[in-house]
């Protein structure tokens, strides 16, 4: 893999060059503290001092809801509309995991061309960054990658070191090749291995995910997730936010006036009431423990089983997002033995008071 | 079905604003599809050639809430096949419909005193289903325009009509707010049906529940948790049960027996 070097001030012209050659998304600011990966035209707009977006960049991949075909009542035509040559930039190392997780999830069994058509057509322009509280990348081991992107910029102040994952990405570089230089020099190095150590120590969250896939077992039935149950709001919020939740329903949409339905495809979300809902009104998992526990054991257990890997990738957004603090790190901290200070060990005092 | 093959439809109201009645005359670029597409009796808001006959599909606006509405109701039950309880007010009986019994008897004496009603007996306001069977739900305040449109046009095709009914945090992330609920802000989004498209938190202005319950919503630990962020009971009651008519009722009862033991 070649590794090159950009000064700082030469991004807004590579960004400028690159733009002529497929929709740019990157970071920008969205509320007062929060960003979201939006397509940019003005690039002052980017903010790369990010930690986490809201929505993982599989947004843009497959769109919260898009149509998969429009159907008459004799044949059906392929609608393809959300496919186009998109360049992601500012993608953090959890996020660009994510995306592999993705591919694997997709490509399994059967292959889904709604993701893997959007996917060969985008471009992952990689970001690095720094942790915060909720990071728990480290333990997933998803700190750093090796593979899933077409460059990948890590950012040593006044000018960043740029890895050259694919010849598409090498493409983009003799696109403005005056803007790169090649020689790297042993002080750059430096300082390029100092990040790199002051970077893992930055980190003050972790799990032992190495014991969560038995433990997910052995804690089965345990009454830790009755009380989980008690207070999930079953809200979807933790499953939507995840990089790795791929889950989708699919429903009929006639048009009015015409002939022809789309027919519509929605990400779902397990801890919602009415996901196992079937035919006739039944529902497997009417209660939301069980809810919670398909989430987490496919998280934790039956992803490793499947694709050697478990499907966090420690983004912790689901940390950020749940408001009743059900996320992977208390969770885990649970099932490991651990009563943290999360609202269901208060509410099951309060309830029963 | 009308002689031309087209499904007979009736828009009533009972007691409410007259906006979901009002949503169908909004869908401005399709209304000419709308009224092309099925044969309207009986809608008392856009015309005045009304009939009241056989129905194939009835929408009924409104909660009941008098002597009257209760008969019209069993009316248009009786000559419909299906009945579409239309908008908050039909769904859970709307904001008229947060009292109990008795807060209700007491609120009537002190705004009409002791005068005798002689056109019709007020009666306490209620969802449609408290009369009759209802086939299908649309709720919201008014109903939104997609999910009218999606339900209407399936019923035209002879599809049954299809929904999922999700929180409003659903859309609310898809939309990428930074939560409310996380900021202390008192956000209902977990306890309300979805369909206005999370149209508030994107203002951050907090879920104050219009499109009525979620299905099941967990209001033990909303309330705690609002509890926890250091909004008081009545705070609580009041914001909770402003939209959700006769359905978060039980759930309060339950504080008043814990204070009277
Ligand atoms: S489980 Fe939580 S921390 Fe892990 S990838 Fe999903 S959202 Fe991120
Ligand atoms: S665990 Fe939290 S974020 Fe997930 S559905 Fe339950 S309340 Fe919502
Ligand atoms: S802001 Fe409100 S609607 Fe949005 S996710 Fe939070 S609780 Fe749900
Ligand atoms: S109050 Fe809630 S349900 Fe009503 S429009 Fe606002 S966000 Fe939607």
């Amino acid at each position: 893999m070649k590794i090159v070097k950009m000064k700082r001030e030469n991004l807004s012209s590579f960004l400028e060059a690159i733009s002529r050659e497929a929709e740019l998304w990157a970071p920008v600011k969205k509320g007062v503290d929060t960003h979201a990966f939006q397509v940019v035209k003005d690039f002052s707009e980017i903010d790369l001092n990010y930690t986490r977006t809201i929505l993982p960049p599989r947004k843009i991949l497959v769109p919260s809801r898009f149509n998969m075909f429009q159907a008459t009542k004799t044949e059906y035509t392929p609608d393809f509309s959300h496919v186009s040559n998109k360049i992601i930039f500012g993608i953090h190392p959890c996020d660009i995991s994510g995306l592999l997780t993705m591919d694997k999830f997709y490509s399994y069994a059967i292959e889904d061309p709604y993701y893997l058509e959007s996917r060969k057509k985008a471009m992952i322009l990689g970001h690095s960054c720094w942790p915060d509280e909720h990071c728990l990348c480290k333990s997933t081991n998803t700190h750093i990658v090796e593979e899933g992107y077409d460059l990948f910029f890590t950012d040593l102040k006044d000018f960043y070191l740029v890895w050259i994952g694919s010849t598409q990405g090498d493409d983009l570089i003799r696109l403005v090749p005056d803007l790169f230089e090649g020689e790297i020099a042993d002080q750059d190095i430096q300082r390029f291995m100092q990040w790199r150590e002051d970077r893992d120590k930055a980190y003050s969250s972790e799990i032992n995910f190495v014991a969560m896939a038995d433990l997910m077992e052995l804690r089965y039935n345990d009454p830790v997730w009755a009380k989980l149950g008690e207070a999930c709001l079953a809200c979807g919020s933790c499953t939507n936010v995840c990089p790795t939740c791929n889950c989708y329903n699919v429903e009929d949409r006639p048009v009015l006036g015409a002939e022809h339905s789309n027919i519509s495809r929605c990400w779902d979300a397990c801890t919602l009431e009415n996901y196992s809902g079937v035919a006739g009104g039944e529902n497997f998992r009417e209660k939301r423990a069980d809810r919670l526990k398909l989430w987490y054991t496919h998280k934790l257990q039956a992803y490793i089983s499947k694709y050697g890997k478990p499907a966090c990738v420690g983004c912790g957004r689901c940390i950020a997002t749940c408001p009743v603090d059900i996320n992977i790190k208390t969770v885990s901290d649970s099932l490991d033995g651990a009563n943290p200070d999360a609202f269901w060990n208060r509410l099951s005092q309060e309830v029963t008071k | 079905m009308s002689d031309n093959n087209k499904l007979k439809i009736g828009i009533y109201e009972l007691t409410g604003c007259a906006g979901d009645a009002l949503l169908i005359l909004d869908c401005e670029m399709e209304l000419l599809d709308i009224f092309n597409a099925v044969d309207i009796q009986s809608f008392l808001m856009a015309k005045s050639d009304n009939i009241d006959g056989d129905l194939d599909v009835a929408l009924v606006e409104g909660s009941v809430s008098t002597e009257r509405e209760i008969e019209e109701l069993k009316d248009i039950r009786k000559r419909s096949s299906i009945v579409v309880a239309f908008g908050l007010c039909a769904t859970v009986g709307g904001i008229q419909a947060r009292f109990s019994e008795e807060e209700w008897t007491q609120n009537l004496k002190e705004v009409y005193g002791d005068t005798e009603m002689t056109h019709t007996k007020a009666v306490h306001s209620k969802p449609i289903d408290a009369y009759i069977n209802v086939d299908f739900y649309l709720p919201g305040c008014p109903v939104g325009k997609d999910q009218f449109l999606n339900f209407f046009t399936r019923v035209v095709q002879g599809a049954p009509p299809e929904s999922y009914p999700v929180p409003v945090c659903v859309t609310c992330k898809y939309n990428e707010n930074d939560c409310l609920l996380n900021k202390g802000i008192p956000c209902l989004g977990p306890l309300t049906a979805d369909g206005c498209g999370s149209v508030c938190p994107n203002h951050d202005v907090p879920c104050y529940g219009c499109w009525g319950p979620a299905e099941g919503a967990n209001l033990t630990s909303e309330y705690h948790l609002l509890q926890e962020k250091g909004f008081d009971i009545e705070a609580i009651k009041k914001r909770m049960s402003n939209y959700s008519g006769s359905k978060f009722q039980e759930f309060f009862e339950q504080f008043k027996n814990k204070e009277s033991k």
